[in-house]
């Protein structure tokens, strides 16, 4: 595209941003909307991920040592637990420290059960596998190692909390989907209408013998920019809405809503905020006025 | 410069032909008048002179290209050598007399000093150089037909084609663009003109080809509008 073509593009797109500024507010206006329910979505939907996988990585398996077992066989059920592929943490508590736990949750109840003699915990390990999910079929393949007395995991807990989780993962994806074919209609439709208000200029510009890219560059541009701008807005708005949300967390000692850092969820919303909004507005621009362009 | 072989043209499969083998040839330099009543079919050929649609059959070729061979991305390229002219004038109302002009020059990439130097001209040429700045919603139809004209002409180009160019014009307006026309032909510009206006093409006398219900009734030298019925 030579320079002088380029220059008129830019400054056309701009004029008529302003020229028809009531169609740039309303397409600027749906962007907005449309972005800042997906941003917000999303920003919930980040923030439920990242509290699930903290739930997920706290789930453990608990196995038993058979005490009657001989010596031999703990170091060997030591050996195989350490070189366990999907064990991503092998903790042994002895059951003196299961007492002083128990101790520590329930007082004096359990007094006079400290000794040694009259201890009836047992030996355990405290297990963490790289995938949580694993857990279920990780502790069904631990129950036939040797010197090992019982597994436990949870079972029923777990198993809901991974149901509950894919639930909100997919639930979330289908919502995320919906609200942006939901964005690319809406954008594509004002754009659509605002060439529409400019179909005569177009069949001018081709019969004086304008290229189609020419004809279009000024249009992708306006759709750029209008997407660009509908992009920031709600970029704008969510910072504000999750910085107080941060800040009423914290003063309520919600603690236990480990919300992700501003940063974090700023950084990923502009990742697919501004090139969603941009996008749409060049895509919707540039489809929307091929019919115009058959002259 | 613009050769019609046996050209057909429908625009529906079944309907019934809007251009029925239509031969004529246009030479460099020539003033043509294209008349016949409404339907006839002038417009369609001038739509195929500039390539918006192609002949169902036959051959027609502008500048030597055969047109219906022509390749979507050429077509720009033809039309920056045919000014185009419509009834309705086609103008971008809420903009100058001057912008309306350095668009047609705007759109093929001229400069902006090119642009400074060939608007004043076609504008005096025109008779509109006190009009430069004037929107033209706020001029007359013959002003307004006047800037159409010097739209067509500010990128030299090789042939003007006018559909109906005073349709919608007074007689006195109408005299005063047929009299611009003829300079530009002067200047070695071809120049095609649809039109109704019969006292105009009598007083004329240039070339007339007579167009009914589709078909070339009357191709002459020097005709006139009665003589052509």
């Amino acid at each position: 595209m030579p320079f002088n073509s380029f220059l008129y593009a830019c400054g056309e797109a701009l004029r008529n941003l302003y020229r028809n500024k009531w169609m740039t507010i309303a397409s600027v206006g749906v962007v907005v909307v449309t972005l800042l329910m997906l941003g917000g979505f999303m920003m919930i939907n980040f923030n439920l991920n990242h509290i699930t996988e903290d739930i997920k990585k706290q789930v453990e398996i608990v196995l038993y040592i058979d005490e009657e077992a001989a010596a031999k066989k703990h170091d060997e059920l030591n050996g195989k637990l350490m070189a366990h592929s999907s064990l991503a943490e092998v903790r042994f508590v002895p059951r003196s420290e299961a007492m002083e736990r128990l101790k520590e949750q329930l007082g004096d109840i359990v007094d006079g059960y400290e000794g040694a003699e009259d201890n009836p915990l047992r030996d355990s390990y405290e297990l963490r596998t790289h995938r949580p999910e694993a857990v279920g079929k990780v502790a069904k393949e631990l129950k036939n190692y040797p010197a090992v007395a019982e597994v436990h995991y949870g079972e029923s807990t777990v198993e809901k909390l991974f149901t509950a989780t894919r639930a909100i993962q997919v639930v979330g994806l289908i919502l995320m989907f919906g609200l942006a074919v939901t964005a690319i209609f809406l954008i594509a439709h004002t754009i659509r209408l605002t060439v529409f208000v400019r179909r005569r200029e177009i069949m001018i510009m081709k019969y004086v013998g304008a290229t189609n890219w020419f004809i279009r560059w000024p249009f992708v541009l306006e759709g750029m920019l209008i997407g660009a701008l509908g992009a920031a807005l709600p970029l704008a708005a969510l910072y504000f809405i999750y910085q107080a949300s941060l800040e009423w967390v914290a003063s309520n000692n919600l603690m236990f809503l480990t919300l992700l850092p501003l940063p974090f969820v700023m950084t990923e919303l502009v990742k697919y905020l501004v090139p969603l909004g941009t996008g749409l507005g060049i895509l919707g621009s540039a489809f929307s006025m091929d019919r115009f362009l058959r002259v | 410069m613009v050769e019609a072989k046996g050209i057909y043209h429908r625009y529906d499969k079944k309907g019934c032909d809007v251009l029925h083998n239509i031969n004529f040839v246009i030479n460099r330099g020539e003033f043509v008048f294209i008349v016949g009543p409404s339907g006839a079919g002038k417009s369609t050929l001038f739509k195929m002179i500039i390539r918006e649609i192609v002949p169902t059959k036959g051959i027609l070729r502008v500048f030597g290209h055969d047109l219906a061979a022509m390749r979507r991305g050429r077509i720009p390229y033809l039309r920056r050598n045919i000014g185009m002219v419509f009834q309705d004038f086609r103008l971008l109302e809420e903009h100058t007399t001057f912008d309306n002009i350095a668009f047609a020059l705007r759109v093929i990439g001229a400069t902006g000093r090119e642009i400074r130097r060939r608007v004043p001209y076609v504008l005096e040429l025109v008779g509109l150089t006190d009009k430069a700045t004037a929107r033209v919603c706020d001029l007359s139809g013959g002003e307004q037909q006047r800037i159409g004209l010097a739209r067509a002409i500010v990128n030299r180009p090789a042939m003007i084609i006018a559909d109906e160019p005073t349709g919608n014009l007074d007689p006195d307006n109408s005299y005063e663009i047929m009299n611009i026309l003829r300079t530009i032909n002067m200047r070695g510009t071809t120049v095609l003109v649809a039109t109704h206006n019969r006292e105009i093409v009598d007083r004329l006398k240039k070339r007339v080809i007579h167009l009914d219900r589709g078909r070339l009734t009357v191709d002459e030298a020097k005709g006139v509008y009665s003589s052509a019925l």
